[in-house]
């Protein structure tokens, strides 16, 4: 007797909406035993992580928050990997939009709100951008393979932050620690008053419209999806190959810049070289969770945020370790992914003796 | 993809809808967390003192956020008190966020250990102003916010006094993490612990730019050692530089716990931390209603810092000096950071018996005569 | 720089490039069956884990170096069943596992932490380790990096002249034509996927039980993701794992030996250097001889077919 699968024609309706609960189910049950190993509470556990992420209007606030950076870095790789441009330097163009409006902070600190601002996006922006074309213009003129050349400047920006912040931009007040001395008060953003909420997430729903309407509704966006089926098949586009490739590269650098100035302002208000956290490469997963759909990926980035704050809590409230959180996480991811296989495909098994066949329905 | 958003939308319906149902059932279990974070002060029982700790890496890296946790338990066994903890907080926004929740939550005192909680710490302490803070390396204080921190610069004058006496190359190696303050002053007061008992020796440092990879600090101390030191000291988590020492048969002097299980045959001591002494400080001061927004600077006389037992091949005469140096520091006599001491290029930076200030000290971003390496 | 410097840091370059050479050889083999394993850093870490604690049980080294290989392969068998069975998206599996293999090694290694572990000590060759410049340099290692030397051949003798490494190929290549020709591309991206893990793991074991010998969080430091850049790097070729990991190992103990020699350069800009050099040698590499490109199916899972 041997099983096969076979592709639908079409894909389960509403599949996903078994598979994505089911997987969930599955991840939290593992879970479950994991902490029933150590002796914890399991259901406890699992209603501190839910009302440390959605449970409260201080949590949903704190997740959302947190599906910042995350949301602006994994729309910037989405962009890149419609075209099939292997962008894995988010981090590095992250640190590089943190100096940038550090720069514009440091440099104009008397100027008011309503300038310095845009401002700071506008030179974030543009150091993020300009980092992504670094390795845009080698692929372009120099066939260098962009995985690896964004990889190892991610290490270098990380570097250059590093060395501005332990070096010429160190705060003479702050007795030698690495950190700039603190920005005005105008180079803050705004908050929603009453609420830790602030002009970043506005910055989010607009990079998120922008490039929805960019990749859906203009020839360009197009011809980026085009692209991405090979340089073959942009020949016959309007514009050059390695344009887009810029293209797309100094997007994703704009917006990864973005999310790396949204953090350094957020908080501290400081440029310090604690803000690296990754976000880079959690960009990676929540893009090509949601399909590099830019709505999915705002859903996908407030879920993880989620899952990563509501983790915070678990600690809190059981001290498990934070390890936790990531076993959680791969879990999930895992069997998300695994389970997306039933809305695609349906099962058949096939006896040795015959072709009776079985359906199964998943 | 249309499904799919549709999909992930419905499973976030289902989940705030579990979460509210989770906010109703709440009360029953525990009070309501949000809107009484000031509760605990007004109850007229003698509530249970709430300590929160917030770590910068896993208490698994055995080095810095290990030594505050065995902090932690020592003052968990009190009666009365309860802990919690959360480890691997990155020190951006994420660290204002587990400070908020925490204060929410109900602690009475939070202790953030690491010198990036230092803005977050300020800026949650604003909003709780019932709440206690202490911030753990740090400069800036508010009515509810005070810092602590341990001169474990004495604690690495005496392992060098003990490292000076048992170089023969009269070259000395020092792993070091970051170029930030704390591990510079250490540095120099490794350095002139060295010098005052072996003049001419020379101190070279290496930075890692990380304070947790074994493999890294074991190759940075291999590169001490080819470089021709014959004792290698360490300011990072691991114990790494002090296996390259026992492989070579040199010394090697560790750091924050006892690492001679590591190195038995090159482990001459280690300067180590005990953090509990504070915590129970800070804790019968909260509880006593005592407490006050302070800065807590302790050291050897109190116990915060000290010397890890010393290795079989240290010799009586440098365990005497050391003990006898140890006997001042106690006493209140500033022996490390008094003059005459020069920078690297000769500067005077203290005239003979003159002591630097405990600001000159906080803020050092220079390196002593005999120091070779870069402070970037 | 004189010779008696030069030979430790050759020998360092040695050392510290041999896990990430393991690592490096075992993503090779499984990016040319076509499975793109991002989860290079998991592996190593599980590796890791998986070896200290066997060895710890055991009392023997050897069992541990081998447990770490295995321990890999569990975790990269998750990597198979989402990406060779259920089809998922090869980037974001090889992401989770990552994300899943550093979360266990530092959930299960909690009770071992700053636990030692007699692992392997350094051994000379008999013979070769008397050899000018090259004995210091090749035969004072540890046991496992003789191993590392045994295992590059080995990855170049399965694809350069086995009929198994062709089929692999094929599978990379063009996995409809090797289904075409009879053969079977899941089984051999099942080998290639676990043979793959399995080196990586060694890489892992290598860095808890010889080059350092306890246990803390996050041994592997980013060894993974340099692992996986170098396969690039090496345009998929054994040779090139070998030069890259050793180059890679080698200016890395360079800019410690410069700081401890007494350089005054800010260590930022000298930590810079390992991953600028990638780039540079990766530019020169492509002027030189132009394009060598990856397995043309990469990443693309194989459908099953009626």
């Amino acid at each position: 007797m041997r099983l096969y699968a076979i592709r639908r024609q079409e894909p389960l309706k509403w599949g996903s909406c078994l598979v994505f609960p089911a997987a969930l189910a599955f991840s939290l049950a593992f879970c479950c035993l994991l902490l029933a190993i150590q002796g914890k509470p399991p259901l406890t556990g699992l209603a501190s992580l839910f009302a440390g992420a959605f449970g409260s209007h201080h949590a949903l606030q704190d997740t959302l928050l947190k599906a910042v950076p995350i949301f602006l870095c994994a729309l910037g790789v989405a962009v890149a990997f419609r075209m099939q441009i292997w962008n894995i330097g988010a981090e590095g163009q992250y640190a590089l939009g943190a100096v940038g409006a550090t720069w514009a902070a440091l440099a104009f600190p008397d100027a008011p709100r309503p300038v310095l601002i845009p401002l700071m996006l506008l030179s974030g922006g543009l150091a993020g951008g300009m980092w992504a074309l670094i390795p845009a213009l080698l692929k372009v003129r120099l066939r260098v393979n962009e995985i690896i050349s964004t990889l190892m400047l991610n290490y270098i920006g990380i570097n250059f932050l590093d060395w501005l912040v332990y070096g010429a931009w160190k705060d003479p007040a702050s007795f030698g620690f690495p950190m700039t001395a603190r920005f005005s008060p105008s180079a803050l953003f705004p908050r929603l008053p009453g609420t830790r909420l602030h002009l970043g997430l506005a910055l989010c729903a607009l990079a998120g419209v922008a490039v929805w309407l960019w990749l859906s509704r203009t020839r360009l966006g197009y011809e980026v999806k085009a692209a991405g089926s090979g340089p073959r098949a942009s020949v016959y586009a309007r514009m050059d190959y390695g344009f887009l490739v810029c293209l797309v590269m100094a997007v994703c650098g704009v917006l990864a810049g973005t999310a790396g100035l949204t953090e350094t302002v957020a908080s501290a208000g400081r440029l310090q070289p604690s803000i690296m956290a990754g976000y880079g490469y959690t960009a990676i997963v929540v893009a090509w969770l949601a399909r590099l759909n830019p709505l999915s990926i705002a859903v996908a980035a407030f879920l993880l945020a989620g899952l990563r704050v509501g983790v915070e809590n678990l600690q809190l409230s059981l001290q498990v370790p934070a390890a936790f959180g990531g076993i959680l996480e791969g879990c999930i991811l895992l069997s998300v992914l695994a389970g997306q296989f039933v809305t695609g495909f349906r099962f058949r098994v096939e006896r040795d003796e015959g072709r009776a066949e079985t359906e199964g329905a998943a | 993809m249309r499904m799919f958003s549709k999909l992930l939308f419905l499973a976030l319906l289902a989940l705030a809808a579990f979460g509210c149902a989770e906010d109703k059932k709440e009360p029953e279990k525990k009070a309501e967390p949000a809107p009484k974070a000031e509760a605990p002060a007004a109850a007229p029982a003698p509530a249970a003192l709430k300590v929160g700790f917030i770590y910068v890496s896993p208490i698994g890296d055995a080095g810095w956020s290990y030594a505050h946790d065995l902090g932690r338990k020592a003052i968990a066994a009190l009666p009365g008190v309860e802990t919690t903890y959360v480890e691997a907080v990155p020190e951006g926004p994420d660290s204002e966020r587990v400070v908020t929740k925490m204060a929410r939550e109900g602690a009475n005192l939070i202790l953030t250990t690491s010198f990036g909680y230092m803005d977050p710490t300020l800026n949650v302490a604003k909003e709780f102003p019932d709440v206690k803070f202490m911030h753990c390396s740090g400069f800036k204080r508010a009515d509810n916010v005070g810092t602590y921190f341990g001169r474990m610069y004495q604690a690495r004058y005496l392992s060098g006094l003990v490292a000076g006496s048992m170089t023969k190359a009269n070259k000395l190696g020092y792993v070091a993490a970051f170029p930030i303050p704390e591990v510079i002053r250490g540095i120099n007061a490794f350095t002139l612990g060295v010098q005052k008992v072996n003049p001419d020796a020379e101190v070279r440092v290496v930075w890692t730019k990380t304070w947790y990879d074994p493999a890294t600090e074991k190759e940075a101390a291999k590169a001490l050692l080819d470089a021709g030191c014959d004792v290698i000291a360490q300011h990072q988590d691991s114990p790494g530089p002090q296996e390259a020492a026992q492989e070579r048969g040199v010394y090697s002097v560790g750091y924050n716990s006892d690492m001679s299980s590591f190195a038995p045959k090159a482990h001459l001591t280690a300067p180590v931390w005990n953090w509990s002494v504070i915590y129970t400080y800070l804790v019968e001061q909260v509880r006593s209603g005592a407490w006050k927004s302070e800065d807590i600077w302790w050291g050897m006389d109190k116990g915060v810092v000290d010397l890890a037992p010393f290795g079989p091949m240290v010799p009586e005469e440098v365990k005497a000096k050391v003990a006898a140096a140890k006997a001042d520091i106690i006493a209140g006599k500033e022996l490390v950071f008094t003059g005459p001491i020069f920078d690297q290029k000769g500067e005077q930076k203290a005239a003979a018996g003159q002591t630097l200030s405990d600001p000159d000290l906080l803020g050092m971003k220079w390196f002593v005569k005999g120091v070779v390496g870069s402070t970037e | 720089m004189s010779i008696e410097l030069l030979i430790p840091l050759l020998a360092a370059a040695v050392q510290s490039g041999t896990p990430v050479l393991f690592a490096t050889l075992g993503e090779l083999v499984t990016e040319r069956s076509g499975t793109l394993n991002l989860g290079v850093e998991g592996m190593l870490l599980m590796g890791a884990f998986s070896g200290f604690f066997v060895c710890i049980l055991t009392g023997s080294p050897w069992l541990g170096f081998v447990a770490g290989g295995v321990g890999a392969m569990l975790l990269a068998s998750l990597h198979g069943l989402v990406t060779i069975v259920f089809l998922g998206n090869q980037v974001v599996s090889g992401l989770a596992l990552t994300i899943l293999g550093v979360g266990l090694a530092d959930f299960l290694g909690q009770p071992f932490i700053g636990q030692k572990v007699a692992g392997f000590s350094k051994y000379a060759l008999p013979g070769l380790a008397d050899l000018p410049a090259l004995g210091p340099i090749f035969f004072r290692q540890d046991a496992l990096v003789y191993c590392s030397y045994l295992a590059a051949p080995l990855v170049w003798f399965l694809f350069a002249r086995t009929s198994l490494g062709l089929a692999l190929d094929a599978a990379g290549e063009n996995p409809k034509a090797a289904k075409a020709a009879g053969l079977s591309v899941a089984s051999l991206r099942w080998f290639g996927l676990l043979a793959g893990a399995f080196l990586a793991g060694l890489g892992g074991a290598y860095l808890s039980l010889a080059y350092t010998q306890f246990w803390t969080s996050n041994l592997s430091a980013g060894r993974g993701w340099i692992a996986v850049a170098l396969v690039i790097f090496a345009f998929w070729r054994p040779r090139g794992a070998v030069l890259g990991a050793y180059l890679f190992g080698g200016v890395m103990a360079f800019q410690l030996r410069l700081q401890a020699a007494g350089a005054n350069l800010p260590s930022s800009l000298l930590l810079m250097l390992p991953y600028a050099m990638t780039i540079l040698a990766l530019i020169a590499a492509n002027l030189r001889k132009g394009r060598a490109g990856a397995p043309a199916a990469l990443g693309v899972n194989v459908e099953p077919e009626e």
